[in-house]
């Protein structure tokens, strides 16, 4: 049972293989290696080639690069943030999403510009087959399928900080080592993993796909000395179409006009009116009933690892919050595809116990299981052991990116999966490793999260999470992030570079424009009477439609993003002044405590502003630190990539 | 770790950290370009407490000028800068007079923040001093100063050298200590609980908004949560703004040093109090347990302000009023700035060599474990051997000389309080402890807290009207009024973070997407 395949992976790729393995696998010697090939790793490897590096990305399946694992969508509200500035740094999910998306919609569109969630209903099919093309027409990039056995380290480069350096991989089979300058470890749930369902537990990361990283596992624990810890989560099972009562469900239909992730795009390759609805359902008590009856069947729940507190099983949702009705979303699976996905009943009950509990919901009474739900439990490692450019602090050249860190979610995986990847490729390229501010993007508040305060469950994105969440918005991620990804980073092509500097510039002429008109409110009120800003004679403002939306928001925010501006200063120079990771503090010649000494050795903070969250740090501490830092010139000033 | 102390350190990292490089100037659209370097203005009482004749209020920033203009009422020119003028301080709202004092102007870098000051000298008054900070608070842009900020900025100004910034720690850390116990007995209070009760239902309006920003798409989040908000928010801002009001017109300053009376039973504190106020404040008998709730009393020592208290004696007990009054005299100590520890001297070990060791081990009973800040050696306790006179003359003469400068342990001082033979050494101690407690400018500054209170309660009102403003444009808008009123509400209590917030989201709602 264990052994079901999931339906996705049947798709024949061999044309994919054979194109990329000619003359390319006889190298022996590449820049970056990237290990798999989902979210992470995918967004990595081209990330990496983008910016120059000669790379090689190896997964156990090159059929399942690029497969949507669990839920068949993308974006939403806090992670749609996240996909726009991927894309701004000319990441792939953006594109893939606007090529592979079946129902488009803006959520929390009532609420604000920037809590808007643009999010999307995916075809499985259309969404693999964008990525894999991508890749394969990247330049420098080559795919190779593989199980990756150990990781290769040596002494470390003894004027870089750090107690090894990574200098490649070798693979299961046994042949010859491949090296590289990084590596980027996007390994998802496979680390440890073992699968979940009844009383059933197998060791792999995902079903239908071969168990793995044992000897990874081991020299990441072992080797390289790092911590570890366990989470869980789970996928729910897929249902026949055909087997669902749709007319005792509700319909959802997408946004009319859908609106594109990817600021190249104007519109999504799926037309309006081709779009396909979701369905809205809810529990009743007979399902509680059958969670209440199995748990003593069910292993997975009585597990103590952690799994997360917004996206947890059907289990979990009616035993915390009993007598309840739940949401139950039945998304489509893709414009060919005769499955539905039940959005919110992730279980790991026996199967049979699956079939009952579905059938307790009157849409689904006569509802058949395709592949039933399971749950996985994976190691992670604690990312407060790596860097704000997503480096092992002990390890040189060696990244981690996705679930590996801790995170849940496509997007979180994908926006540090770009970011692994521009650093491992500037580590290959010998050039500095650049930090994303918390100030300036979603995907910086991600990593200053992860490897600030590390996780205690799987981390996803929140708008709420985003102090600045007011200027970090959706409709201005071209313009936080594409010019300095182009001139200072050199993660994005020029095409997008010039596309993104036309708006911004059209965009000054047209406030220029509306700021060179001066009347009092009085006046103001004669002339324009009802009329919007869209009727605005003004050619520059007529020339792009999309513009005046955009210009509109800018107005309504920028009062309250100056306001902000002070606080967004002091956090961007606490985080760009940097500790350097091999300070003796326990003999510092300052005066601190003996206990304030043994916090800053046992963490190791990144960051000034890292040191001053400490949980026992003094203010004098911090004063003391600094100014040791400050006169003895041992801050390595980091080439932070800040827009200000 | 402390709130207050939190907002301190980070400005002055801030400070300290800017030194090292310039501000990066601004560019790119949708990038606030104005306000970046502009500091905020900041006041403060700088000469210290206690009664004095001239007290002197600073204030450095870009508004200073406004701020001279404004309650100096110079309407035309500046005065020339570092020179002295005599002008009516007025209310810049109300134009009520507050005093009659010189006003100085120094225009920056030509001053001691290297920023545009203005000195008040006006009369030293707690009532003038609080009009002044009160009517200083209320202007825009203008702020209470963070303990030490003047320093930084001058540090920031490039007025101090780095080699200073030693001596810079070691103030933050005094400074910090003193907001600690300041803090400790703020939150103690009736008004401790209220602003805590405030911070909590406001955390709650936040998680609320937060949730139904993050998850109601998705989840059975009703638009009611929002009404719940809605109605809660109009009712914190009813109950601040009431304070407010309340404040200014009931409010007596509760200024003075803190000195408290602790000990064991029967040792003699409620004589002391009664010693040293000469009058029967405290009732005091022979029955040892006779005090058992705080007795408060007034004084002027060496022309400063005290506040005495009598603890009850320490001591197991089995009676639960004397339990509590136990424990509420151990609240008391942990917040001083002065213990007196009375010791019963006949109980003293007549060999006065193991005197040291005695009162030592009786210290650990009496005072608050180490981690609280307060060790046997801090300045902040002193010994008093009371019942001198039931002692033979030469036995007290020997402990007297084997404890003289016994470093590890504080001033110890005969005394009887029934002769009164002693007291007049242990006033002159006791006075000078209370004058350098007065010197430092943090230990009974409650005009100065008070003020910075109502300047974070005000602007807490303000942003919580943003609330309803946007409540229908623009729900991130109005997200961002309540989380602002809860930062500055937070200045008071205690700072609250995004994980806090998603806690109460987790515990209030079923997310499961």
């Amino acid at each position: 049972m264990l052994a079901q395949k999931l339906h996705l992976l049947r798709h024949n790729v061999l044309s994919f293989v054979s194109s990329r393995t000619g003359s390319d696998l006889t190298r022996r010697q590449y820049d970056v290696i990237v290990v798999g090939g989902g979210h992470a790793g995918t967004e990595a490897a081209a990330a990496a080639a983008r910016l120059g590096a000669e790379t090689l990305l190896i997964t156990q399946k090159i059929m399942t690069i690029g497969a949507l694992s669990c839920n068949p969508s993308l974006g939403g509200v806090g992670k749609g943030q996240l996909v726009r500035e991927v894309d701004a740094l000319d990441g792939l999910c953006g594109r893939a999403g606007d090529s592979a998306g079946v129902h488009f919609s803006i959520l929390n569109r009532s609420k604000g510009p920037a809590v808007w969630g643009p999010r999307a209903q995916l075809d499985r099919e259309r969404y693999r087959q964008f990525i894999q093309s991508e890749l394969l027409s990247t330049p420098r990039l080559t795919v190779l399928e593989g199980s990756v056995d150990e990781l290769l380290v040596s002494q470390p480069n003894p004027e870089e900080p750090g107690h090894h350096r990574v200098t490649g991989i070798r693979l299961v089979d046994g042949s010859h080592p491949i090296l590289s300058s990084s590596v980027v470890l996007t390994t998802g749930t496979f680390l440890s993993g073992s699968l979940f369902m009844g009383q059933t537990t197998s060791p792999g990361g995902r079903m239908g796909d071969a168990q793995s990283c044992a000897g990874l596992s081991y020299t990441l624990k072992e080797t390289l000395g790092l911590r570890v810890g366990r989470l869980r989560t789970g996928t729910p099972p897929r249902i026949v179409k055909e087997s669902v009562d749709l007319s005792l469900a509700q319909l959802q239909a997408p946004d009319k006009q859908p609106t594109p992730f990817s600021f190249l795009n104007t519109h999504t390759r799926c037309k309006p009116e081709e779009q396909l609805p979701c369905y809205l359902t809810h529990t009743t008590p007979g399902v509680e009933r059958v969670v209440r009856e199995s748990v003593h069947l069910n292993c997975h729940i009585q597990q103590d690892a952690k799994g997360p507190r917004y996206c947890p099983s059907i289990e979990s949702r009616v035993l915390r919050f009993p007598g309840r009705r739940h949401q139950v979303w039945l998304e489509p699976e893709g414009l060919t595809s005769d499955l539905l996905y039940p959005q919110g009943l992730s279980m790991t009950m026996p199967p049979e116990l699956q079939l009952r509990l579905l059938r307790e919901i009157p849409a689904l009474h006569r509802a058949e299981i395709r592949t039933p739900g399971y749950g996985v439990q994976y190691d992670f490692v604690c990312p407060t052991q790596l860097t704000p450019s997503l480096q092992v602090k002990s390890t040189q050249g060696l990244f981690l990116a996705g679930q590996i860190n801790g995170t849940t979610g496509y997007e979180e995986a994908a926006a540090q999966g770009l970011w692994a990847g521009v650093n491992a490729g500037r580590t290959a390229l010998s050039l500095p490793p650049m930090a994303l501010s918390r100030t300036q993007s979603y995907i910086g508040v991600l990593i200053d999260d992860l490897v600030g305060r590390g996780v205690t469950e799987p981390y996803r994105m929140f708008t709420s999470r985003a102090e600045f969440r007011t200027y970090l918005r959706p409709d201005n991620a071209d313009l936080r992030l594409t010019p300095r990804g182009f001139e200072e980073v050199g993660c994005v092509t020029l095409r997008r570079y010039k596309k993104a500097v036309s708006v911004r510039d059209g965009l000054q002429e047209a406030l220029m424009a509306l700021q060179s008109v001066a009347l009092s409110s009085t006046r103001w009120r004669e002339k324009l009477g009802n009329i919007s800003l869209s009727e605005n004679k003004s050619t520059t403002l007529n020339r792009k439609q999309c513009w005046t939306f955009r210009i509109e928001i800018y107005t309504v925010y920028r009062p309250h993003c100056e306001k902000q501006s002070r606080e967004m200063e002091r956090i961007r120079s606490e985080e760009s002044l940097s500790l350097p990771s091999d300070m003796d503090y326990l003999s510092l010649p300052v005066s601190l405590s003996q206990e304030v000494r043994e916090i800053l050795d046992r963490v190791r903070p990144n960051t000034l502003g890292a040191a001053t969250r400490l949980p026992g740090m003094t203010p004098a501490g911090i004063i003391h630190l600094l100014n040791y830092v400050l006169r003895t010139g041992r801050s390595e000033d980091t080439h932070e990539f800040k827009l200000n | 770790m402390l709130p207050c102390s939190w907002g301190l350190w980070r400005s002055a990292i801030h400070t300290l950290k800017t030194f090292s490089r310039a501000s990066p100037s601004a560019r790119g659209l949708c990038i606030p370009t104005r306000a970046v370097c502009d500091a905020e203005t900041i006041f403060a009482l700088s000469s210290g407490h206690g009664r004095c004749g001239v007290a002197v209020v600073r204030v450095s920033g870009p508004a200073s000028s406004m701020v001279l203009r404004n309650m100096a009422g110079l309407t035309q020119a500046l005065p020339p800068p570092r020179t002295a003028l005599l002008r009516r301080i007025t209310d810049p709202q109300s134009k009520e007079l507050l005093d009659r004092g010189l006003v100085l102007w120094f225009k920056g870098p030509h001053s001691f923040t290297g920023e545009d000051s203005a000195e008040f000298h006006i009369h030293g008054g707690p009532a003038v001093i609080t009009a002044v900070l009160q009517a200083l608070g209320s202007l825009e842009g203008v702020r209470p100063a963070e303990a030490g900020e003047f320093t930084r900025r001058a540090f920031h100004a490039g007025k101090l050298g780095l080699t200073e910034v030693e001596g810079l720690g070691d103030l933050i850390h005094a400074e910090t200590e003193a907001q600690r116990r300041q803090a400790l007995r703020q939150m103690d209070g009736e008004l401790g609980r209220l602003y805590q009760d405030w911070s909590y239902r406001l955390k709650r309006c936040l998680a609320h908004v937060e949730a139904f920003i993050d998850f109601s798409e998705d989840e059975l989040i009703e638009d009611g949560v929002l009404n719940q908000v809605d109605s809660s928010v109009r009712q914190l801002e009813t109950e601040i703004e009431r304070h407010l009001k309340d404040e200014r017109r009931g409010e007596r300053l509760r200024t003075g040093v803190q000195v408290v009376i602790a000990g064991a039973t029967n040792a003699g504190k409620s004589s002391l109090l009664n010693t040293l106020c000469q009058r029967p404040a405290a009732i005091v008998s022979p029955i040892a347990g006779t005090t058992r709730d705080i007795v408060e009393t007034s004084l002027d020592i060496g022309g400063f302000p005290v506040l005495l208290s009598d603890t009850a004696g320490l001591r197991d007990s089995s009676d639960s009023v004397e339990r509590e009054g136990v424990r509420r005299a151990r609240q008391r100590v942990e917040q001083a700035d002065l213990t007196l520890v009375v010791v019963d001297s006949t109980q003293l070990p007549p060999d006065p060599q193991l005197v040291a060791a005695f009162l030592q081990e009786h210290l650990s009973t009496v005072l608050p474990s180490p981690e609280a800040g307060m060790t046997a050696a801090s300045d902040r306790v002193l010994l008093v051997l009371n019942k001198s006179d039931l002692v033979p003359e030469e036995q007290r003469e020997r402990t007297e000389g084997e404890l003289r400068e016994r470093p590890g342990l504080p001033p110890a001082c005969f005394l009887s309080c029934s002769t009164s033979t002693g007291l007049e050494d242990f006033l002159t101690v006791l006075q000078s402890r209370v004058k350098t407690l007065c010197g430092d400018p943090l230990s009974g500054a409650p005009s100065l807290t008070q003020a910075r209170h109502r300047a974070h309660l005000q602007q807490s009102v303000q942003a919580l009207n943003q609330y309803h403003q946007y409540r229908d444009q623009d729900l991130a808008l109005a997200a961002e009024g309540v989380r602002l009123a809860l930062t500055h509400l937070g200045r008071i209590t205690g700072r609250v973070g995004a994980e806090e917030i998603l806690d109460i989201i987790f515990r209030d709602f079923c997310i499961g997407k």
